[in-house]
């Protein structure tokens, strides 16, 4: 069995170069001030401090946050029953639509979002249909309407595919128990069929949540230039400013956040499975 | 239970109509006659001519298959062995491992693609297909090694000692024993691996460079204008996914038919099909990479210039591409051009260590270039044509003694605005605060530039727009945040053109040369320079230190002064030209430009300025903008 163990080295090497050594360049960088050779390395928490001090900075990274919390809420929302929908079908049926809702997921991401601005500009298909039934054109593209539609589009299919997925693992007995026991079919799905599709919804809401954060592209495309959330300060550090250090922070406390959520979530995945067992033997 | 049906099915019908509606928006106007994203003026084909005789958008779908295709099989290969090397190593090392692995899955896209930027520059590799090769393989593995596992948790350990015991080598038992039973895991992970590098943008925006650019990075540079030949791209994308899943969902269904009625495919027919697959993808490849070279000859520029290639770093949407072509054809060489967005993005990519032979940077960025020794000293002999150079343009501050820099294009900074709606007298009488007059609240463009904003506000104060007195850049900063707070303008880089030939708005900040086309194409839309003064600019060829080809570098510089080049680049581009003879004839009666306030820069006014090098300044500009913009 050593023999196989021996594959594993060509990847840890691999590993370190490729994943360790840039992560650990972040932290260099963040830690660091700008323009200094490796040999006169100077520590500062300066970057820090000029990112928690700036109320601008602040209200992007608040701006951000809201904005995927409004995704994500939305993403469950909307994407619950659909989900609910899909699993009831048969196994062919869910299939087929199961493929129906990731072949859009195939095609590049870019290239969708771009799709939207022909649909919401200003003279666009939207506001011609408004103007044809007679309502006054409204200002979609560039809003705060546009960003966070072009992120459900994005990213609602992680949402329904985890749910769905969940669904379709339940024990059908325990809802016809339900039925058996006189609930109505309100309580069986509030008793029964949610709770057991929580843990679908935590690592939905993971799924989302993360690349909702941190995109800078959809805000681009579709809140224009002015349109600034944290991934696109972190953008502008690195591509406009060139302030590789400043940048490196932001990239830092941003990653922080995340594994922060994600930890917080997973508690809480981990604290209602106890929860589950707990009653299962009870 | 009917209702209930009912209910479902509408459902799933609004679902798929909202995840749909937007590509198939984009296949119908990929037929569209015009240009426009919003009426269909008839059928044609021509936005698919147009790219298949783009050579930039080839090279990207070529790239873009490369990268995904030598991406997918070694992540595979690697991401296998490696899982089932975890699973007989020791818990520890699985612990650490999956952690690690975890790392650019759990990171946010962005994370990951700047410590990989920040990796290949403090190495001085330098950036292009190889970079982002290793950087997909390197976000691949994971997501293989992810799909393994779990059918390696499943697999019974004993199957592979059973196969040893009979004799087989650790190797022989791996490929017939294991592997066999980890497929459905193997071919999943090799999936996710190929879309994930296929659609990537984040990662490739990061690392590439070079003129080396995948679809996403490709559509990312192209979307600024409206441009249906994006439409034309998405629909071939559409059309080669659909392809692939419909291969990938039928294979096993044709596969298990057939031996339902006990006519199990042959090896040699699954031989066969999947010969069949290959050739035909490295028929499409070669084909794609040879539509991205013109057949030439290029041994003659070899022996002259010691080369064939040749590196041109301009700013995007910024040349004739025919006047490219036509140098390729006369010397037999090929140009990699590369385009930025911005000066600043330019000197990073140069701070970075990646070497070009012609650059075309403003006016105070080749002051930054010369005081910072990244260019050389041009060799005037080698130039013939800088005679023809417009007298205005000679001996500019930047580049006094022409040592360094050729005049390329050169402009003003300006408003353009809607006549039937902006009285000329309010913008004689108020200037550059027409910007905060509340009447034009909503119906104004500002330019995403820290500059020229800057510069209008300092021009409005009455400052200088070189000042670096942190005093008065806050005070501008002031005037600039109290825009974005009360006049709800839009902040836009080139998709203004657009939008001002479209008449969104009223007022719209621009360059003289995006002025001169707006102008071009709805009369309604006139130039005004303020009386404050504005920004008088060029942009002008230089050659960097580190360049490869400084022979073939000078010819360009040369090819692109001369009279007939010039004029079509002008022609082409809007921008006014920096050949004298061109210059004369396109402003003059009759001209292209006659009448059109923008084509022609105001020249000798007092107020006007260039622009000068200045770190702090340009530092403190830079933030204050950013901050000015998220105040917004």
């Amino acid at each position: 069995m050593n023999t196989f163990k021996r594959l594993t080295y060509p990847y840890l090497i691999w590993m370190s170069i490729m994943i360790i050594i840039p992560m650990a360049l972040i932290l260099l960088y963040a830690f660091t001030k700008a323009g200094n050779e490796v040999a006169t390395v100077q520590f500062t928490l300066e970057n820090f401090v000029h990112f928690f001090t700036d109320a601008d900075f602040l209200h992007t990274l608040w701006l951000s946050l809201r904005i995927a919390l409004i995704t994500t809420i939305l993403c469950i929302l909307i994407g619950y029953p659909i989900a609910y929908a899909i699993a009831g079908g048969d196994e062919k049926r869910r299939n087929l639509y199961i493929l129906f809702i990731t072949l859009p997921m195939w095609i590049n991401m870019l290239v969708r979002t771009y799709a939207w601005i022909g649909i919401l500009s200003d003279n666009g298909l939207v506001n011609s249909i408004l103007q044809w039934l007679g309502i006054a054109p409204q200002k979609l593209l560039y809003t705060d309407f546009a960003v966070i539609l072009g992120m459900v589009y994005n990213f609602i299919p992680f949402m329904i595919l985890q749910i769905e997925s969940q669904l379709a693992k339940m024990d059908r007995s325990l809802l016809d128990a339900a039925d058996d026991l006189g609930a109505s079919a309100f309580q069986r799905f509030i008793k029964v069929t949610l709770p057991l599709s929580l843990p679908g919804v935590i690592s939905g809401i993971t799924l989302v949540f993360l690349p909702a954060v941190s995109s800078f592209v959809i805000p681009k495309l579709l809140g224009g230039g002015g349109y600034m959330l944290i991934g696109n300060v972190i953008e502008n550090q690195f591509i406009t400013v060139g302030e590789w250090n400043f940048g490196s922070a932001i990239s830092m406390v941003m990653a922080c956040i995340i594994m922060i959520s994600m930890y917080v979530t997973r508690k809480l995945d981990k604290s209602d499975d106890v929860q589950g067992r707990k009653r299962g033997k009870a | 239970m009917r209702t209930h049906k009912m209910m479902r099915r509408i459902l799933l019908g609004a679902t798929f109509l909202f995840f749909y509606f937007p590509i198939l928006y984009m296949l119908v106007f990929s037929f569209n006659d015009s240009r426009s994203l919003t009426h269909f003026d008839g059928f044609s084909l021509q936005w698919y001519d147009k790219m298949f005789h783009d050579a930039g958008m080839l090279e990207a779908i070529y790239y873009t298959l490369v990268t995904a295709i030598i991406a997918t099989i070694v992540a595979t290969f690697i991401g296998t062995l490696t899982a089932i090397g975890l699973s007989k190593s020791r818990r520890i090392i699985r612990e650490v491992v999956s952690q690690i692995n975890n790392l650019p899955i759990m990171n946010p896209e962005i994370v990951t693609a700047v410590g990989m930027m920040l990796f290949y520059v403090s190495i001085h590799m330098e950036k292009g297909f190889m970079t982002m090769l290793l950087a997909h393989i390197a976000f691949c593995i994971p997501y293989v090694i992810l799909s393994v596992m779990p059918k390696l948790r499943s697999l019974d350990d004993n199957l592979a000692e059973a196969a040893m015991d009979l004799g087989a080598t650790p190797f022989q038992a791996m490929k017939k024993v294991i592997v066999p039973q980890l497929m459905p895991g193997i071919v999943s992970g090799a999936l996710i691996a190929f879309t994930m590098s296929f659609d990537d943008f984040t990662i490739s925006y990061f690392v590439t460079g070079n003129g080396v650019k995948n679809i996403s990075t490709l559509v990312w540079t192209m979307s600024k204008r409206i441009n249906p030949s994006i439409n034309a791209l998405s629909a071939i994308i559409v059309l080669m996914i659909t392809i692939t899943l419909v291969m990938v969902n039928l294979l096993p269904i044709i596969k298990e038919k057939a031996e339902k009625h006990h006519h199990p495919l042959s090896k040699r027919v699954l031989q066969v099909i999947s010969l069949c697959v290959v050739l035909f993808l490295a028929g499409g490849l070669a084909w794609l990479k040879n539509g991205t070279k013109r057949s030439m000859d290029s041994s003659d520029a070899i022996a002259a210039f010691g080369s064939d290639t040749l590196k041109v770093y301009n700013a995007g949407q910024y040349i004739d591409p025919a006047i490219n072509e036509a140098f390729e054809e006369r010397y037999g060489v090929k140009i990699i051009y590369d385009t930025f967005d911005s000066n600043e993005l330019m000197y990073t990519k140069l701070q970075g260590g990646e070497r070009y032979d012609v650059l075309v940077p403003s006016d105070y960025m080749i002051e930054r270039l010369i005081q910072e020794d990244y260019l050389q000293p041009l060799d005037h002999s080698l130039i013939p044509n800088e005679q023809l150079l417009a007298p205005q343009l000679q001996g500019l501050a930047f580049d006094p003694t022409q040592s360094y820099a050729i005049p390329y294009f050169w402009g003003t900074v300006g408003i353009v605005y809607n006549k039937s709606q902006v009285a000329l007298a309010d913008l004689e009488k108020e200037g550059y605060n027409i910007l905060k007059n509340p009447k034009y609240k909503g119906r104004l463009y500002l330019y995403d530039s820290e500059r020229d904003s800057f510069m209008i506000a300092l021009k409005a104060l009455g400052y200088s727009m070189n000042s670096d007195a942190e005093a008065q850049l806050h005070e501008a900063y002031e005037w600039l945040r109290d825009i974005m707070v009360s006049m709800e303008p839009e902040i836009v880089t080139d998709e203004v053109i657009d939008a001002m030939i479209n008449g969104n708005k009223d007022l719209a900040v621009v360059y003289s040369g995006d002025a001169a086309y707006i102008h071009s194409q709805n009369e309604e839309m006139e130039y005004f320079m303020p009386k404050e003064g504005t920004n008088l600019w060029v942009d002008a060829m230089v050659i960097p230190k580190n360049a490869d080809n400084p022979l073939l570098a000078h010819a360009y510089i040369d090819f692109i002064l001369a009279y007939e080049n010039s004029r079509s680049n002008s022609l082409y581009v809007g921008y006014t030209s920096s050949n004298e003879e061109v210059l004369e004839e396109l402003s003059a009666e009759g001209g292209e430009f006659a009448g059109n306030a923008a084509y022609l820069p105001r020249s000798d006014y007092e107020l006007d300025e260039l622009f000068h090098y200045n770190e702090q300044a340009r530092k403190i500009m830079s933030e204050l903008w950013t901050k000015a913009k998220i105040a917004k």
